[in-house]
């Protein structure tokens, strides 16, 4: 007859699975912003001071706060059974981010929280004790101890709120060749602004908005529809009534680059950020999971820049979305693929009509002709030999220097650097600009050229 | 027809229209707009709930149909799902749904 055998992972092997469960930076901190969203926290600071030879990251909310109990209950790893309907505004799932996140960057886990009218209580996971000890040992701090967590922020004149605190940083390379853990950290912390600027920029407006900052830098919301901005594009839109709410989708078509604010416009990530950033906006109760790609709709292109398509998912259905731990994952349900797909071509289609008649206006000149070469699937630019001025030229030039500069101008066309234009028109359009072409500069440079010229032939004569 | 009677009927037709556990905005307003040409005092608060209702229960479409007795809410319920489930395609599962209601109606609602 079978039996049963009670197999619990071990504790030190477990918490190495944990640790590599494929967050970055930006990722872990975003999971537990959620828990202080989920705790209606109005203000949350994420705090990191340069020159600490232990650094640490610190987030500090003034969410409703735990108690000695709802504190441990909360430090156990999968505490709440992600099968459960979370409350509207819980942006939770399976009770495992704040570990989990944790652990992906830090070996030393500090949760420090105050509820109304209770006493300040605090807990650590310490990686290091679980492996000396090979068991799930949280420590609980008393009064004295908590006092003396260094970089604690909350104390007896706070409300309520909770701090978390990361020591031994493991996001940091430490003995790399890399760079110091200053620079490092600082450029982690910039990353982390964008993301959170990004991903949460809906909770930075509004009536109930919430604070963000950044070592008491404000964060400000990026909006990837550019909504507010001139030549902004509103697209159709459609709702879809599912459990626990509906499935909005919206399609935006961002404006043209040359219409875009060059602050905006970097704070996407530039014109290729932009570009590589098309596609669907999934958002989970306001919090933005997915930014960008088609998720297999579509395919990436350079005509299709403009096109966002912005989803709005209740967080009731994530079983029928499959959201991982880390939140920043789902999968399409076939319906919604069905709906979506008729949403596509339209924003794809407005955002290359932007970019068509952008285009016209720069081809139809007088100088240049594009050639399509339909049949064998070539696109070609090359001088315009029908232009007037050419004409003139060439009749009133002899025959010899006719040909010559005839065979100039091929070598012009053949040697357009294309490669280097369209990278520069990708990365960073709005510095090209023709109009600016130095005029007296080349006619003094022509101008050189020439009477050095005349000088060799007559010292050959 | 009361307003009791045509929640079951709502019910049945979001059972049929949202076979895939999804209700297109499309569908939605049809299926509002039917009520409302039935009982044109409806409110779409009362409708709201009723969908809310239908999407927080575990009941079948068996469950749903075996609630409607008489022939003339049958017939509407039959209209009603098959007007709102074909506005934005029939879906080969919202067909099949519906062909079930249908089929345990038999002919009696024909």
């Amino acid at each position: 007859m079978s039996r049963i055998e009670q197999l619990s992972p071990d504790p030190k092997s477990h918490i190495k699975t944990l640790m590599r469960i494929g967050y970055n930076m930006s990722s872990a901190v975003a999971d537990i912003l959620d828990n202080s969203i989920a705790a209606d926290s109005k203000k949350i600071e994420i705090y990191s001071p340069p020159g600490l030879e232990d650094p640490l990251i610190s987030i500090l909310d003034d969410g409703y706060g735990m108690d000695a109990e709802e504190l441990i209950e909360n430090m156990r790893i999968g505490c709440k059974d992600p099968s459960i309907e979370r409350e509207k505004g819980d942006l939770g799932r399976f009770g495992s981010g704040m570990k989990t996140a944790s652990f992906s960057q830090a070996r030393r886990l500090t949760v420090i929280s105050k509820k109304t009218d209770e006493p300040i209580v605090a807990a650590i996971w310490d990686i290091d004790k679980i492996e000396e000890t090979n068991s799930w040992c949280l420590e609980i701090l008393d009064e004295h101890e908590i006092s003396l967590i260094p970089g604690i922020k909350i104390d007896a004149t706070t409300k309520q709120g909770t701090q978390l605190i990361w020591g031994s940083l493991t996001c940091l390379q430490k003995g790399s060749h890399a760079l110091d853990q200053d620079t490092e950290l600082a450029s982690l912390l910039s990353a982390l602004n964008i993301y959170i600027a990004l991903h949460f920029h809906r909770f930075m407006e509004g009536r109930n908005k919430c604070v963000f900052s950044l070592n008491n830098q404000l964060i400000k919301p990026i909006d990837p529809f550019m909504t507010k901005a001139d030549g902004y594009q509103e697209g159709r839109s459609e709702k879809l009534r599912c459990k626990g709410g509906y499935i909005v989708i919206q399609t935006h078509v961002l404006p043209h680059f040359n219409r875009m604010n060059t602050k905006d416009m970097e704070r996407l990530g530039g014109a290729s950020g932009i570009t590589q950033n098309q596609g669907l906006y999934i958002y989970r109760g306001n919090r933005l999971i997915n930014a960008g790609g088609w998720l297999g709709l579509a395919k990436n292109s350079q005509l299709g820049a403009l096109a966002r398509v912005q989803i709005d998912v209740p967080p009731s259905i994530d079983n029928e979305w499959s959201t991982d731990v880390k939140k920043s994952s789902l999968q399409l349900p076939p319906r919604v693929k069905k709906e979506l797909r008729k949403f596509l071509s339209d924003p794809i289609k407005r955002s290359k009509r932007i970019h068509s008649y952008r285009g016209t206006v720069d081809t139809a000149n007088k100088f240049w002709k594009v050639c399509e070469d339909e049949n064998n699937g070539i696109i070609t630019y090359q001088f315009d030999p029908e232009n007037k001025n050419l004409i003139s030229l060439i009749s009133s030039s002899d025959k010899e220097l006719g040909a010559r500069i005839i065979q100039y101008l091929k070598e012009l066309s053949i040697n357009l650097p294309i490669n280097h234009i369209y990278q520069k028109m990708s990365e960073s359009p709005k510095e090209i600009d023709q109009q600016s072409i130095d005029i007296e500069m080349i006619d003094a440079i022509l101008s050189k050229a020439m009477e050095e010229y005349e000088k060799t032939n007559k010292d050959i004569e | 027809m009361d307003i009791d009677q045509i929640s079951d009927c709502i019910k049945v037709a979001a059972c049929i229209c949202a076979r895939d556990g999804l209700i297109s905005q499309a569908e939605e307003e049809m299926m509002f707009k039917l009520v409302l040409e039935k009982i044109p005092k409806y409110q779409l608060e009362q409708f709201n709930h009723v969908i809310d209702e239908f999407f927080d229960s575990t009941d079948q479409i068996e469950d749903y149909l075996r609630k409607i007795t008489t022939l003339e809410l049958r017939k509407f319920t039959l209209y009603l799902s098959e007007v709102s489930a074909s506005i934005d395609g029939l879906d080969v599962r919202e067909n099949i749904a519906l062909q079930k209601a249908y089929l345990i109606w038999g002919e009696h609602s024909s």
